[in-house]
């Protein structure tokens, strides 16, 4: 973990099946799926390109799970369609879907060692002992368990364990590997350090990974693809950078990205010239000219890092300072129009340098240098208006 | 000099059957009032020492004091430490009032006192509307408000939290830290945070230990440790991502240094780390340490590295950019409309002051090449 010095993976011929691959690993159309009287997945429908690595991200009860049970098998769909590699998976086994399932929890058999686990799938179709062994070196090399390879699961961090179930699940050749949070369970900077080593090895293999998770950054880190979900429907299927960037409504806008995007009501005014908040006027930038806001009111979506604190309390919004966050380098701050008013609040990021300088409940001003990215929802629907 | 509110001297614990200590001589010393994160990997020994502090392991040598006495031989009940656990703990067959009010039951606290406790802890903790509500239908972030209001009324000295935030969702997690940092302020606790998130270290103690292998690697302001990791296992475990670690042989050449580390080549102007030159013969083992924010990227045949790009992990505003320069992965933050493509050459630019070195043997910050 000290170095970022390389892990040598030696090529060999186990990455990529023999035969042709389909452009479409998975291809789900307008999937449904009840359980009692719950609607779990409504018409939920995307397609996994192969060799891809495609995310489902969103909060906990999204229908993430389910998706993934439906892909392997596992439940079938109420209605809509589900097609691995070209072919209707209808009635098809889960043992017969060529995928593996990887949980956030996987059991491990507790009397073989690390080596033992991982080589399972191998030794059961029966390989040379001298590939086994290279496999699994080349592969414990890359989740860093080489040291565990030894060792019972007993003797190993729960960390190790989740890496050596990774190991096991990866050793055999898939065509679709789902990936349930398997990170979820490691320490902070393991589950960092580990997401890049995955995608290295998605990429290198030419992996089709389809994997869901709750977290927004692994999602940007990881993805080619996010299918973002919410309430078991498909909201937004884009790059990581789009869904930041014009995310399709205000709940995924609130979502993906930390610290949260700052939300003001505003309105249009100056015939159409400028933005007025209770924080101040702004002109309004060319992108937001001809939104569709009804009688001119709606949300203004306004990214922390998009805001500056002025030289001083005088120069643009003015504002107290409620709150210092530092994260490190950077610092988010919290400020109130008012104090104890929570109605307006906002906000932004700065040098942490900068930050310790300022005391709590002074005035601040806030100025907003490139009014290019911001974004507007409609105040009930929370839709995006510049879609 | 006011007396520290809690002190560490010596403390080690040697598990039986064990062959290396899971805390190993540990030194800490916490002032009234401060909050310290203690922060590792999981097995680096932070929930050990919580557990001694607590009273729930009786070390094997050294001392603990509070407020300068030694409390080895207190029981757990009795020291006035408060511990909230990951799993909150609450009773979810009662009440909020009754869960906050169970600790002063037990220890038979008149009922009048009980319930000023009581209220005066669910006014802090924002809670005083969901007294009469049943601990069943509340969600994460409340549940460990109980928790925290749970050990709060008790009046502790010291307040331990053990990956206090570790359960709740992303924009929970956000909230509940605005809420410690709000009621460390209120009410002045000394607050210990055990950690393995260095965010939630970061952004919720004054001063942080890194723990690694049952020693403490360095205690520092957070913000000093942020900007001056002295031991290479914290500049490596700090930063989002953490500082690039090239391990390689530094020695005097011309005016200046040669770095190398394999087939990576390159000569360091004098004021590089504010080195001073080496001693003739000085080729020395180094870790050279380059953050990710102070590099910036350049035509291929102007940086300090060149390489083709592996990997590209936006995150918003910015994006991590993963370059490989041959025998190594060099990481990369730029804002994201200097973004390249995956596979790309480019070149990395870095400011030769921004370089660190660390000790290739003992891994300390390098006293030889300080700034």
């Amino acid at each position: 973990m000290t170095s970022t010095n390389k892990n040598h993976i030696p090529e060999d011929s186990w990455d990529v099946r023999d035969q042709p691959a389909a452009a479409l690993a998975l291809d789900m159309a307008a999937v449904c799926k009840r359980f009692g009287g719950k609607t779990a997945l409504n018409q939920v429908s995307f397609t996994v390109p192969t060799g891809s690595l495609t995310v489902i991200l969103g909060p906990a009860g999204a229908g993430k799970t389910t998706t993934l049970r439906m892909a392997a098998g596992f439940d079938a769909p109420d209605q809509g369609g589900i097609a691995l590699h070209g072919v209707n998976a209808e009635g098809v086994e889960p043992k017969d879907r060529d995928i593996a399932m990887i949980f956030d929890n996987l059991a491990l058999y507790p009397n073989k060692n690390g080596f033992e686990n991982i080589a399972s799938p191998l030794a059961i179709r029966g390989l040379p002992r001298k590939e086994i062994q290279e496999r699994v070196a080349a592969l414990a090399e890359t989740l860093h368990i080489a040291h565990v390879l030894n060792r019972l699961p007993k003797t190993m961090s729960g960390g190790e364990r989740q890496r050596v179930a990774l190991g096991r699940a990866l050793i055999r050749s898939r065509r679709l590997y789902l990936l349930d949070e398997p990170l979820s369970s490691l320490d902070a900077q393991l589950r960092i350090e580990l997401r890049a080593e995955l995608k290295r090895l998605q990429r290198e293999r030419g992996y089709t990974f389809l994997m869901a998770t709750p977290d927004f950054n692994e999602a940007m880190a990881l993805a080619d693809t996010v299918i973002m979900l919410r309430e078991g429907r498909v909201v937004q299927v884009s790059t990581p950078q789009e869904l930041y960037d014009a995310p399709v409504d205000r709940e995924t806008a609130l979502f993906v990205g930390s610290p949260q995007i700052n939300l003001l009501r505003a309105a249009i005014t100056g015939e159409g010239s400028a933005i007025e908040t209770a924080w101040g006027t702004l002109p309004l930038p060319p992108h937001m000219r001809g939104i569709a806001a009804a009688n001119g009111e709606f949300e203004l979506g306004l990214r922390p890092e998009d805001l500056e604190l002025a030289p001083d309390a005088r120069t643009g919004l003015s504002a107290l300072l409620v709150d210092v966050e530092p994260l490190g380098l950077k610092s988010v701050l919290t400020v109130e129009n008012a104090p104890g008013k929570a109605a307006f609040r906002l906000r932004l990021l700065t040098g942490s340098s900068h930050a310790r300088a300022l005391e709590l409940g002074q005035p601040v001003g806030i100025t907003l240098p490139d009014a290019g990215r911001l974004l507007a929802f409609d105040v009930q629907s929370g839709r995006s208006l510049l879609l | 000099m006011s007396m520290p509110k809690l002190e560490l001297v010596n403390l080690t614990k040697q598990y039986d059957n064990a062959d290396v200590n899971a805390v190993d001589g540990i030194n800490l010393t916490i002032d009234a009032g401060q909050t310290l994160a203690l922060l590792g990997s999981s097995g680096c020994g932070k929930s050990t020492t919580l557990n001694m502090i607590v009273g729930l392991e009786r070390p094997t040598s050294g001392d603990i004091r509070i407020d300068g006495v030694s409390v080895v031989d207190v029981p757990a009940g009795r020291r006035n430490v408060g511990l909230v656990f990951q799993d909150y703990a609450v009773f979810t067959s009662m009440t909020v009032r009754e869960n906050l009010a169970f600790g002063l039951e037990v220890r038979k606290t008149p009922k009048a006192e009980i319930q000023r406790a009581v209220e005066k802890v669910a006014e802090l903790l924002g809670m005083s509307d969901k007294l009469r509500v049943s601990a069943r239908e509340l969600g994460g972030s409340e549940l460990q408000r109980v928790a925290i209001g749970r050990t709060l009324v008790t009046r502790p000295s010291i307040l331990l939290l053990d990956e206090p935030l570790s359960n709740l969702e992303t924009a929970a997690r956000l909230a509940m830290r605005q809420e410690l940092r709000r009621l460390q302020r209120d009410i002045g606790l000394t607050i210990i945070y055990v950690t393995h998130d260095q965010v939630e270290a970061i952004s919720l103690a004054d001063r942080i230990a890194v723990m690694n292998g049952g020693h403490i690697l360095q205690t520092a302001e957070t913000h000093e440790m942020c900007e001056r990791p002295s031991h290479v296992f914290v500049a490596g475990f700090l930063g989002s991502p953490p500082m690039n670690l090239l391990r390689g042989t530094l020695e005097p050449a011309g005016n200046g240094h040669l770095f190398h580390a394999g087939p990576l080549r390159f000569a360091l102007p004098h004021t590089a780390g504010g080195a001073e030159p080496l001693a003739a013969d000085g080729a020395r083992n180094m870790v050279l340490g380059i953050r990710p924010e102070d590099m910036a990227l350049c035509p291929a045949d102007q940086g300090l590295f060149a390489g083709a790009v592996a990997l590209v992990e936006p995150r918003g505003h910015e994006s991590v950019v993963t370059v490989d320069v041959g025998d190594a992965y060099i990481k990369v933050v730029t804002p994201m409309r200097n973004a390249p493509g995956e596979d790309e050459t480019v070149g990395l630019a870095v400011r030769a002051e921004s370089l660190v070195f660390f000790d290739g043997e003992t891994g300390q910050r390098s006293a030889h090449l300080h700034s």
